[in-house]
Formats: structure tokens, C-alpha cells, sequence
């Protein structure tokens, strides 16, 4: 019989907001899917490209990028960067053939624990939908 | 293909008039043992000037300019290759105030056979320079890029997947971009592209250097023209082209001024999605 398939999702939280949000949303004891393995960054700004294809070739299906909100970065500017750039390596990943829905960006601010609950529920039952990564990147 | 004797003719006459003031030209030379870069000074052989095959100078401009700091080059430049000093320049690795460039005009041929959008210079931004020929028409776009939209995931996944396997990691398409010029290359780190592997696994290499060329390829074609497995990147790197321009409003190489917008925040860079 086969197994049921169960998600793996890498989520990149950047320290100043989204990763407080999560620990936030575990304080305040929200459901939040086991399938999440955070990535404590500095800033979503450090998550480079390279990061995120290494997370699907080592099996994650899903990556998540979650930042703080537009203006709230504790850099000043480095989200303005990762607003920019995970779009276009969204495009690219559909131009691969890699169904784009399998990166995600969204804003958590260390306040939105329900937020965090929400979001992660939400990629999680995507990604279930879309089946494993390796239908998409192995030949 | 033959080059334009009129044209030719006159930018002879006018590189010779030049060469006076500058410290030189950088253009290609035909020699008998073939023909490759080379600094026109003062006394040289112009009948040796050559525009063909076409070969990026961008980075031997960088090259000469950073090793005479105070000297003052002229450049023998194509549409593209102005596209790709306009690029370089916005990165630090060219000095416009110190170049002077003789542009040279495509023919309309030259310009189907690369399917060339802008086949002319544009030197209205740049300090100083001059133009032979005229604009001709752009070429007909990479009959890929229509269709696209339209084919599958699992089809492109498909496609990509048979011509990468035919990479043999030679890194040319990489060495021959005038605008991959970092000092350490994402590609040769063992964290993103392990060593010892063929053909690169999908989806590392060429993933990564389509998203490192989004905001930089000038669409010379040189990367699909140098490489030994004939795999199609420039049509990966003008569907990204086209998104940037959608999205961000730029357009690399077309202005000398615009700035790239990665860096920029999004006050000075809106997206449009």
C-alpha cells in the first residue's frame, strides 16, 4: 500500500520578525503542520537563489520565505531585495518546469503568530496537492 | 558573410584619424594565423580590422582600462556589445569617460541570424563616440519564445532536461559573457554546483546562472554561439529578460543611466506583477 505523502518543507524565517512570529505562534500553542523545518536567517535578503535550489535538490518540495512586512525590515532595505527576487526565480523555476507554487513569499511580522499558523497550513496543503519534488526534478 | 566594404571603408578612415588621440583601439584583427582581439595603435595595419566573427571586447576594455588607469581607449562595438559595455559600466568594470566607441551598424542579415531586437548602437548616452551605418530591421524572435506560454510544465521540464544533459560543465557559456566577471563564481562552489558531476544535475547550474543573468544579459547570443552542446540558453535568459522589463521596467544594456534594480529599493525599483 502506499504511503501517504507527507510534505517537507524548508522555510527560511528571517530572525528579526518571521522567526519570532513562529516561536510567537508556539508560545501562544496555535497549530502549525510538523512539516515545517525553519532556517534561521538574518534577513530574507540573505536568502540567495543558490539557497533555495539547493533546499528542492535536497528534497524539500516546497520552500517557504518569509520575511518582515515592507518597511519593517530591520536593515532598512533588505527585503526590498527579496520582493524582487523571489518572483523572478519563481518565473524561473516555470520556465524549468518546476511548478513556481512550490516557492512561496509572504510577510510575518513577530506579532502575526496567527499569521504564521495560517501560512504555513496554507503551503503545506499546496504542496501536498502538487505531490513530491522529485517528480519535478528528477529525469 | 561579407562585411560592408562602405562601411568598412569609413570607419577605417575614421579609427586612423582617432588613433592620433587615443592610446589606442581595441577592435579585431585578421592575421594570417587567425583572428582574435587586438590593441590598434598608431602605424598598424588597419586593413587587418575585422567585425567578424563576432567576439565580446567588453572584457578586454575592462582588462586595459583597469591596467592603464589613466589612458584613453577606443572600442570598435556592435549593438550588443554596446549593451554589454553599458552593463559593464553600470558594475565598475568600465569607464565610458575613457572610451571612445566607433559603433558599428548590423546588417539586417546579421541581424535575423541572431534574432537581434536592437541590431544598431544607441551612443546617445555615451560620452563620445560615432556611428557607421543604419539601423536595420530587427531579426525575427526565437520562434520558441511564442510558443512558450503555452507548453506544459512537464513538457519544458522535459525539454530543459535533455538539452542540459548534454552540458559537459565547460563553463564557456559562462567565460565568454562579458558580463560574468565575479571574482568567485557561484558555479564553481561545491555548496551549489558539486564538483565531478555530468552533466550538472538538474536544476543547479543553469538555473542559477539564468537567475544571476536576469537582470544582465544583453541577449548577445555569445554564451549559445560559444557552447560545444548547442543548448539553446539564450532563450531561457530572454523569457527572464522579458519578465524583468514587465516587472521591474528594465531593460539591461538599453540605458547607460537606468540602474539595475536588484539593488535598488523598492521605492526606486516598483514591481508590477
Amino acid at each position: 500500500m502506499a504511503e501517504e505523502f507527507e510534505p517537507k518543507i524548508v522555510a527560511f524565517l528571517c530572525n528579526w520578525c518571521s522567526y519570532a512570529g513562529a516561536d510567537n505562534a508556539g508560545v501562544a500553542r496555535l497549530e502549525s503542520p510538523p512539516n515545517i523545518l525553519p532556517i534561521r536567517v538574518m534577513c530574507s535578503g540573505r536568502v540567495s537563489p543558490e539557497m533555495i535550489i539547493r533546499a528542492f535538490r535536497a528534497g524539500a518540495d516546497g520552500v517557504l520565505v518569509l520575511g518582515c512586512h515592507i518597511g519593517d525590515c530591520h536593515y532598512i532595505s533588505g527585503n526590498h531585495r527579496t520582493a524582487k527576487r523571489i518572483p523572478l526565480l519563481r518565473k524561473l523555476l516555470a520556465y524549468f518546469g518546476i511548478n513556481p507554487e512550490r516557492l512561496r513569499l509572504d510577510w510575518v511580522s513577530s506579532a502575526e503568530s496567527t499569521k504564521f499558523a495560517k501560512v504555513t497550513k496554507e503551503f503545506v496543503e499546496t504542496i501536498r496537492a502538487l505531490g513530491p519534488i522529485e517528480r519535478e526534478i528528477k529525469g | 558573410m561579407a562585411e560592408n566594404a562602405e562601411i568598412m571603408e569609413a570607419l577605417r578612415d575614421h579609427l586612423a584619424q582617432k588613433l592620433k588621440e587615443l592610446d589606442g583601439v581595441i577592435g579585431l584583427r585578421r592575421a594570417v594565423e587567425g583572428t582574435a582581439p587586438y590593441l590598434f595603435r598608431p602605424g598598424d595595419d588597419l586593413s587587418q580590422l575585422a567585425l567578424e566573427p563576432r567576439y565580446p571586447l567588453g572584457p578586454i576594455v575592462s582588462l586595459l582600462q583597469r591596467r592603464y588607469p589613466q589612458a584613453h581607449f577606443g572600442v570598435v562595438a556592435r549593438g550588443c556589445d554596446l549593451r554589454a559595455l553599458a552593463e559593464m559600466a553600470k558594475r565598475n568594470q568600465v569607464d565610458p569617460q575613457r572610451l571612445y566607441v566607433f559603433g558599428v551598424a548590423c546588417t539586417a542579415e546579421e541581424a535575423e541570424e541572431c534574432h537581434c531586437a536592437d541590431p544598431f548602437p544607441r551612443l546617445e548616452k555615451w560620452p563620445q563616440g560615432k556611428t557607421f551605418g543604419q539601423p536595420a530591421p530587427a531579426g525575427s524572435p526565437h520562434p520558441l519564445l511564442a510558443e512558450y506560454p503555452k507548453i506544459p510544465l512537464e513538457e519544458r521540464r522535459a525539454f530543459w532536461q535533455k538539452q542540459f544533459a548534454k552540458c559537459i560543465k565547460c563553463y564557456g557559456c559562462r567565460n565568454i559573457c562579458p558580463e560574468c566577471f565575479c571574482e568567485s563564481c557561484a558555479l564553481e562552489d561545491p555548496l551549489w554546483v558539486e564538483p565531478g558531476v555530468l552533466a550538472p544535475p538538474f536544476p543547479s547550474f543553469h538555473l542559477i546562472r539564468a537567475m544571476h543573468m536576469a537582470t544582465r544579459c544583453v541577449l548577445c547570443r555569445q554564451c549559445e554561439l560559444t557552447c560545444p552542446a548547442h543548448i539553446p540558453l539564450t532563450v531561457l535568459y530572454e523569457l527572464i529578460r522579458q519578465d524583468v522589463k514587465e516587472m521591474l521596467g528594465y531593460e539591461p544594456g538599453a540605458d547607460l543611466e537606468a540602474a539595475p534594480p536588484l539593488p535598488l529599493t523598492l521605492a526606486d525599483a516598483v514591481i508590477r506583477e
